[in-house]
């Protein structure tokens, strides 16, 4: 598989996980409504309400918040024309606008993008990973960072994250309402089948959302790395960029877990309790897909 | 009614042509600025060639055939107008750059020296930047190319007057490393 066809194919799937979210959304209201009756129907807009104002709050001051969850620090030109110069490289190769660059002080090797659109984006770098790194593993890791920009990925991440919020809003204020009043609708239409389904749903939901949710982001990961290629040409440079990654063994000293599925390299591997939960896709299917688009040169 | 969903036909051709103009306008103009990235990159270059040539003369002041060959290649460069003439002559460049960086392999203080370190990674930048901005004005073209020869864009480059443009082609095998500055 060459880069275009990857990254259409990755593009195919992110959207069939959204429309996966918006049926399980669907799902969870119809569920609320044959357990409680037309009464809960006022719940959904609230939860959709809370679930957008704290998602889009930091969506959209996703580039000034984020430098204050890790500990990153805005620097010029001046104080690293040579990672200046690479991101330079990639700029040209993207036709995308400069970013802000930010340096966190953390000996494991990591970096991440951030910010709402390409005008405000924003890429940051650990110190171990500038040490760590050659040029050309580098320029990959800054390629997958611009590359996320590119993608828009904040912004699907926005939504996933809004609808999977939503979704634990309802399904958790519903959980309650039956721990304390039970059924309200009295009227006794209920088919038992059907009441069994929509509670099952309504507890599985919240759990079903953020596989959803990590599935997204393990696609935005692989079309991440794609369209890095796409740039550079050179899928060489972050292939070894991302085994320099996986036979480090340390960790970014994280502030919050909130901020984890940003990072090139998941700090939150090891915790991981599956594949189905984790942000990223494993390491070394990374490394293997992109030794399978160097063999065809 | 009859009035209204004629009025509504006329709208949607309408629409559609302004698209298709657009479109290939639009296409022309990312070609134009790819251009002009590539000329600002191989000006950067050509800037930063005299001084590469004088640090390399004080260590190798004898080597003057290689100095010769890359004071020339970048008079052509600097003098070439148009896409094939100005491929043509970087790829020169691109070679005798290759030259001058082999010879000074050979002479140890050179290579230690700080100026010389800084000016070789301020040329490995600018060579993936001039690498860089032909891969992206190529892409362009390419996709301009094919909007010129499919339908239903191809109808409308007449009306546009925009027409298929020159790939930027540098003649050299091993242009994707040029030149492999380590460091």
């Amino acid at each position: 598989m060459n880069f275009r066809t990857m990254q259409a194919a990755n593009r195919r799937k992110t959207f069939g996980l959204l429309i996966g979210m918006g049926i399980l959304m669907w799902f969870v209201v119809y569920a609320a409504l044959t357990y409680f009756g037309g009464s809960t129907a006022g719940i959904v807009p609230i939860a959709v309400g809370i679930a957008l104002i704290s998602v889009w709050g930091s969506y959209y001051g996703s580039d000034k918040l984020v430098l204050t969850m890790t500990g990153a620090k805005l620097i010029q030109e001046s104080d690293n024309p040579k990672l200046f110069g690479l991101i330079h490289e990639v700029i040209i190769a993207s036709g995308m606008p400069m970013p802000k660059v930010a340096i966190v002080v953390d000996s494991a090797p990591n970096a991440f993008a951030t910010g709402r659109n390409p005008e405000h984006a924003l890429i940051a770098f650990t110190t171990g990973i500038l040490d760590a790194m050659d040029r050309d593993q580098l320029q990959g890791v800054i390629a997958h960072e611009m590359a996320h920009v590119a993608n828009r990925d904040t912004l699907v991440s926005a939504v996933a994250a809004t609808t999977a919020g939503a979704i634990a809003i309802v399904s958790d204020m519903l959980t309650r309402m039956m721990f304390f009043g039970g059924r309200r609708d009295s009227n006794g239409n209920g088919n038992p089948i059907a009441l069994v389904f929509s509670l099952i749903i309504l507890i599985l939901a919240p759990l079903a959302a953020i596989m959803l949710k990590s599935a997204i982001s393990r696609k935005r990961e692989s079309l991440a790395d794609a369209t890095a290629v796409s740039f550079t040409r050179n899928p060489a440079g972050l292939r070894s960029a991302l085994e320099v990654l996986a036979s480090d063994s340390t960790v970014v000293q994280q502030r919050s877990t909130a901020v984890a599925h940003i990072w090139i390299e998941s700090p939150l591997d090891s915790k991981s309790v599956s594949k189905l939960f984790s942000t990223h896709p494993p390491i070394q299917e990374r490394i293997a897909v992109l030794r399978s688009m160097e063999s065809l040169g | 009614m009859e009035i209204i969903i004629a009025v509504a036909v006329i709208g949607l051709i309408a629409l559609f042509l302004i698209t298709q103009y657009n479109r290939l306008i639009r296409l022309n103009i990312t070609v134009d600025e790819a251009w002009a990235q590539i000329e600002v990159q191989l000006k950067r270059r050509a800037d930063l060639i005299p001084n590469l040539v004088e640090t390399v003369k004080g260590y190798a002041a004898h080597e003057q055939s290689t100095f010769d060959a890359v004071v020339t290649a970048r008079a052509k460069a600097t003098s070439a107008t148009g896409v094939a003439d100005t491929a043509a002559a970087d790829g020169m460049l691109t070679q005798a750059l290759r030259g001058l960086l082999a010879v000074a392999e050979a002479y140890p203080d050179l290579k230690a020296s700080s100026n010389f370190l800084s000016l070789q990674e301020e040329l490995a930048t600018t060579e993936n930047k001039v690498a860089f901005s032909r891969q992206f004005y190529n892409d362009n073209v390419r996709s301009l190319n094919t909007a010129v020869k499919t339908i239903p864009s191809k109808f409308f480059t007449g009306f546009a007057k925009v027409g298929e443009r020159e790939f930027y082609e540098v003649e050299d095998p091993q242009d994707r490393n040029a030149p492999s500055v380590k460091f």
